[in-house]
């Protein structure tokens, strides 16, 4: 890889994306340039700073990166759920089959919440009322959106528990949270999230606090219930093996934006931006093992997040990043389309965020 | 859950029984009795009298009397008063008491949680800012001073409207009541105001309050089904102190509005070391706290499924 310096380089050079040749698809969601940011005593953090996406029926997109990234930040503020103030959502447009949701959550005098989109959290320790029933949590949203009568919604809530593999599911929607373990909890999550079928389940980092049998138990019964009722998955993770597991297209973010986005092919096999070729270099993997090579140890990606309070200027990656020349310093590079490995070509484009891909770049590359 | 019960009622007798014993030898070391008067009584009279009061026995003797009395419910009869059977004094004064101690609690309770999560509500807006400042002064404001300031002010309201709006003091109709119970739970409202504001704040941040907002529920719900029953769990649990606070406050009060309660009797038999006024009245407290802190356990219990003792 090339060390040059680029001066001349503008941001009308090289291939970016157009917003024309991204609209090729009606996808189910579509956020374009959320920029999300909180306001705190010790100045204003811009945790989300222009991030795009689409999902389209029935695909799982995971959205993966470091801790504090903007990952939660972007779905969380769609909604509806970062606390403003101090949070604040100054740019951007989101659409849910071409409503706008970020200024009202409700479409045709309902929230879309729990109805169209729901969410799964990280901890499902806490993330249920301790002073109520499984059966009766889960039932709350039937009784919300479906107008169900409380019998009504408590029957449906056991087969729900039952779709959700719980075993008695009768006896254990009459349990509080306390009486389950972690895993089953995740379940009762699960089953309260799909309750009213919603086109779209948020999972944000869903495996995280279990072990992992429950894990891969978790990860398959996400998968059993797509298929079963056709919903989108927005899957927030940092492990990498559960995006191989799960996913048909990846957004990688970094400081609050999209760095590199594309189908899980292009990801693991082809990325583009050196930030996700660290996140790769980073995962262990048994088959380096194996071949006895010399990259058993794993790499780190060296230095620390960005602070957010102050992003570096230009591409936020570069003071970290091990190809960074010296535009990468002053100027943010444009989304760079590139070739993808997918022949049905379904999911997201396979773009990067680097400079790396300018043409100018490009042509030295095959130089050493 | 009726196990339950039952242990913790047997613990509640152990614990009468000790409140009783403590009292007795207590009562007993203070120098004194209640024969010793203004009146010097010759050495006849009042070797006659201990006779009859039994005060010539042994300590012991009288501790094992003074037991079995009151295991059969009789607190025996006043020293100082001719004639009054010390059951009789608290069947007649209680009830005043009671009534004007559960007013007050219940007018702390309510207000506590109402204004606790209105403040929570309006953090840092005026709302809050305001009620904070009344809380601080009802903390420090001890009640006779709240007393003697409302009595003033019902003063001035009567003259301007020239009539009876509240009356100032004594006993009667619902309206002695309102104010004396006002100022009694005043400042055990104002502490659980303070309490159910930090409480609400832990809540409304928690992940199943977000949970809830993410599944679509209206606030309103969010507030009574979720937030409310959660942060109302430290308010219960320090309810049967405030109640041991209120009846104790209420001595002052009374004595302040003039009401006929109990409280009269145990401050002054205290005085007057009249012995069975002493034990009875302080006994039947004892009980009569030991009985609410066990009813607000077994409330508790069926708040919070996580302490509930049943299976």
């Amino acid at each position: 890889m090339t060390h040059s310096t680029d001066n001349s380089a503008g941001s009308t050079v090289g291939a970016p994306i157009t917003a024309q040749q991204q609209a090729t698809r009606q996808p189910l969601l579509r956020v374009d340039d959320l920029h999300v940011d909180f306001q705190t005593y010790g100045g204003v953090v811009q945790a989300v700073r222009g991030v795009s996406f689409e999902v389209a029926a029935g695909q799982t997109l995971a959205i993966v990166g470091e801790s504090g990234c903007g990952k939660s930040v972007t779905v969380q503020s769609l909604m509806g759920l970062i606390p403003m103030p101090p949070g604040r959502i100054h740019k951007g447009t989101a659409t849910l089959r071409g409503h706008d949701i970020l200024a009202s959550k409700f479409v045709g005098g309902q929230d879309i919440r729990g109805r169209e989109i729901s969410m799964i959290f990280q901890d499902p320790m806490t993330s249920l009322n301790p002073t109520m029933t499984i059966g009766r949590q889960i039932a709350e949203t039937l009784e919300v959106h479906r107008g169900y009568s409380q019998s009504q919604a408590f029957n449906r809530a056991v087969e729900l528990l039952e779709m959700s593999k719980i075993p008695e599911a009768a006896k254990r929607a009459k349990q509080y949270p306390f009486e389950f373990s972690v895993g089953m909890l995740q379940r009762a999550m699960i089953a309260m999230a799909i309750a009213c079928e919603p086109a779209i389940l948020v999972a944000d980092e869903p495996t995280t606090a279990l072990d992992v049998t429950i894990q891969a138990q978790i990860l398959d019964l996400l998968g059993d219930l797509q298929q079963e009722t056709g919903m989108a998955i927005i899957l927030i993770t940092h492990d990498l093996g559960v995006v191989a597991r799960m996913a048909d297209d990846v957004m990688v973010m970094y400081a609050g934006e999209v760095v590199e986005r594309g189908s899980v092919d292009d990801i693991f096999y082809c990325s583009g931006h050196p930030y996700t070729q660290g996140l790769r270099l980073a995962m262990p993997s048994n088959k380096r093992a194996e071949d006895g090579g010399a990259e058993q140890t794993l790499l780190a990606i060296d230095g620390s997040p960005p602070d957010l309070f102050n992003p570096p200027t230009g591409c936020a990656y570069h003071p970290r990043c091990p190809h960074a020349m010296n535009v990468c310093a002053q100027q943010a590079p444009a989304q760079y389309g590139l070739g993808s490995t997918s022949a049905s070509n379904q999911g997201l484009s396979h773009q990067a965020a680097c400079w790396l891909h300018h043409e100018l770049c490009a042509a030295q590359k095959d130089q050493p | 859950m009726l196990k339950y019960a039952a242990k913790r009622i047997v613990l509640g007798l152990i614990t009468v029984w000790f409140i009783a014993s403590a009292t007795f030898f207590g009562m007993h070391a203070v120098p004194g009795d209640p024969l010793t008067g203004d009146k010097a009584l010759t050495p006849k009279i009042r070797a006659n009298l201990e006779a009859k009061y039994g005060l010539d026995k042994p300590l012991a003797t009288q501790y094992w009397i003074y037991l079995g009395n009151i295991a059969q419910g009789d607190f025996g009869i006043s020293y100082t008063q001719e004639n009054r059977r010390v059951n009789d004094i608290i069947r007649e004064h209680f009830p005043v008491s009671a009534t004007l101690g559960i007013l007050a609690i219940v007018f702390a309770g309510v207000g506590g949680v109402l204004w606790g999560a209105l403040t929570a509500l309006y953090r840092n807006r005026w709302p809050d800012v305001a009620i904070m400042f009344l809380v601080i002064l009802g903390i420090s404001v001890p009640s006779f001073v709240m007393a003697a300031i409302s009595q003033w002010s019902l003063v001035n309201l009567n003259q301007t409207a020239g009539g009876t709006v509240l009356p100032i003091g004594g006993w009667g109709s619902v309206w002695h009541m309102v104010t004396p119970a006002l100022v009694l739970g005043l400042s055990t409202m104002a502490y659980l105001t303070r309490l159910m504001r930090s409480s609400m704040l832990e809540v409304v941040n928690t992940d199943y309050v977000r949970t809830a907002r993410a599944k679509g529920v209206p606030a309103t719900q969010i507030f009574s089904r979720h937030q409310l029953r959660n942060a109302i769990l430290p308010v219960i649990t320090v309810l049967g102190p405030a109640i041991a606070g209120i009846t104790t406050g209420g001595f002052v009060v009374e004595i302040v509005f003039a009401i006929p309660g109990l409280g009269r009797y145990f401050v002054q038999a205290i005085q007057q070391l009249d012995y069975t006024v002493i034990m009875g009245t302080t006994v039947f407290y004892g009980a009569f706290l030991v009985f609410m802190v066990i009813l607000v356990d077994l409330i508790y219990g069926l708040i919070d499924p996580r302490v509930r003792v049943d299976q």
